[in-house]
């Protein structure tokens, strides 16, 4: 019976806060996650949009070797690992390095998706991540502005207000790092969490609930076994007025024994006198 | 006439009908202790489904996608599964300390799969899942550690009662 009383007390407790500890956990990691992602794509964006403003000047000038040269160069980095400049129509102009065949698909379906979307939707640029394979890659559109359609050399209509696209492949080899640190970092700080919890409500229901009771329950079995009330063991007073009425009952009891027993012994006394006359 | 042979004579009622019926009881709240786990293993399969993003389900038309709109954003989302889960652990544990007849399994099982739909029609459920997943566990655990509790503490009452009628039978 007691078993179960600790079980009844304990197990709702373990189980409330160690699934709302881990659901937490799991939705702050899912926030964090968006967070750094969303980060990481606004710093790519940046860089991106880096990349196509220093082709500008090539571009006005139409110095196509420049422009190749300026795609190969980032292309040497290390975490880069796709960058494309691409024509109106969609097709491949620069190349600068193509690491991984699916995220030269990707980029395609990001092109491709430009080139069906309203003339308003083009402006969002189109961000893809692969945990999997530890890559992120943005696409981008290159617009039309005054100094293109303006230009000597190499000559836009003022209409056409796109001139081409550009997609970067990235790695997310440290978003990736950060996010295992992260989680690991929680798992470890949820389980200490856990421990905590469910150990020191532990603590507190035996220290103030479950020792007492089992103390009332020694004394109550050792009193029904005929202990005399001033030989049980002392109790403290965590349970208050149902400690102080069970001695009570078991004083009473006692004097009640002995109330019993002087009773009987005069009685005694007159049987053996009236045996003996 | 003898009024002691007259008592000793007259018959006891037949407690049998009382013993079946109590018996009955006993079955019947045994099968209803059983309630939590079977929403618990409805929550799971459901959950393996969501797990695949209803990729068995048949799509859904492009009016019907229409006429639903678009589907509200994954934070919003995220923030009610926040105040649901919560609440919904307070309540049961409320219910618990009150010792309250259980209720409400099938209202939190079409909650999560609200959610689950809510967070798949706004293409969040991949990011989400395991998130739903634990609270769920954790309300239909919870409560059926409570249906458990209560219908076993019913049981041992009528136990209780059924030795008591054997006695007299004896």
């Amino acid at each position: 019976m007691f078993d179960n009383l600790i079980a009844r007390a304990i197990v709702p407790v373990t189980i409330a806060v160690t699934g709302f500890v881990i659901f937490g956990c799991l939705l702050l990691y899912s926030f964090i996650k968006a967070d750094l992602t969303a980060s990481a794509f606004l710093t790519a964006n940046n860089c991106a949009d880096t990349v196509v403003k220093s082709t500008k000047s090539a571009m006005l000038e139409d110095n196509q070797q420049a422009i190749q040269n300026i795609v190969e160069n980032i292309g040497t980095r290390a975490d880069v690992k796709l960058i494309k400049i691409y024509g109106q129509d969609g097709k491949t102009r620069y190349s600068g390095r193509n690491d991984f065949e699916s995220l030269s698909t990707t980029a395609e379906a990001h092109i491709a998706s430009f080139l069906d979307s309203e003339l308003g939707q083009t402006e969002v640029q189109r961000h893809e991540i692969d945990h999997d394979n530890g890559n992120l890659i943005i696409s981008l559109p290159i617009f039309n502005e005054p100094q293109c359609s303006t230009a000597d050399c190499h000559f836009h209509a003022d209409e056409e207000e796109i001139l081409g696209f550009f997609s970067i492949g990235i790695s997310s080899h440290h978003l990736d790092e950060t996010l295992t640190l992260l989680r690991n970092r929680m798992i470890i700080f949820s389980v200490m969490v856990l421990f905590l919890t469910v150990g020191g409500v532990t603590a507190l229901l035996r220290m103030n609930l479950f020792l007492p009771i089992l103390r009332l329950t020694y004394n109550a079995e050792q009193a029904s076994q005929g202990v005399a009330e001033a030989d049980l063991p002392k109790s403290d007073h965590k349970l208050g007025k149902l400690n102080r009425d069970f001695r009570l009952i078991v004083k009473q009891r006692d004097q009640a024994l002995l109330a019993l027993k002087a009773l009987e012994t005069p009685n005694r006394n007159v049987d053996n006198g009236s045996d003996q006359a | 006439m003898d009024p002691i042979k007259h008592e000793t004579e007259d018959p006891l009622p037949d407690i049998n009908p009382l013993r079946e019926q109590v018996k009955t009881k006993i079955k019947k709240l045994e099968l209803l202790s059983s309630t939590g786990l079977w929403i618990l293993a409805l929550f799971t399969m459901l959950s393996m489904g969501a797990f695949r993003n209803f990729d068995f389900l048949p799509p859904l038309s492009d009016s019907l996608r229409a006429a639903l709109g678009t589907g509200p954003p994954v934070k919003y989302i995220n923030g009610a599964l926040v105040v649901y889960g919560f609440s919904a652990i307070i309540l049961i544990l409320t219910q618990m300390a009150s010792d309250k007849k259980p209720r409400g399994a099938l209202g939190h099982f079409g909650y999560l799969g609200a959610f689950y739909l809510f967070y798949h029609f706004s293409a969040g459920l991949a990011e989400n899942f395991w998130a739903i997943f634990a609270v769920g566990l954790t309300i239909l655990g919870l409560h059926s550690y409570h249906v458990w509790n209560y219908y076993h503490e019913r049981i041992q009452e009528q136990t209780e009662i059924l030795h008591e009628l054997d006695k007299l039978m004896d």
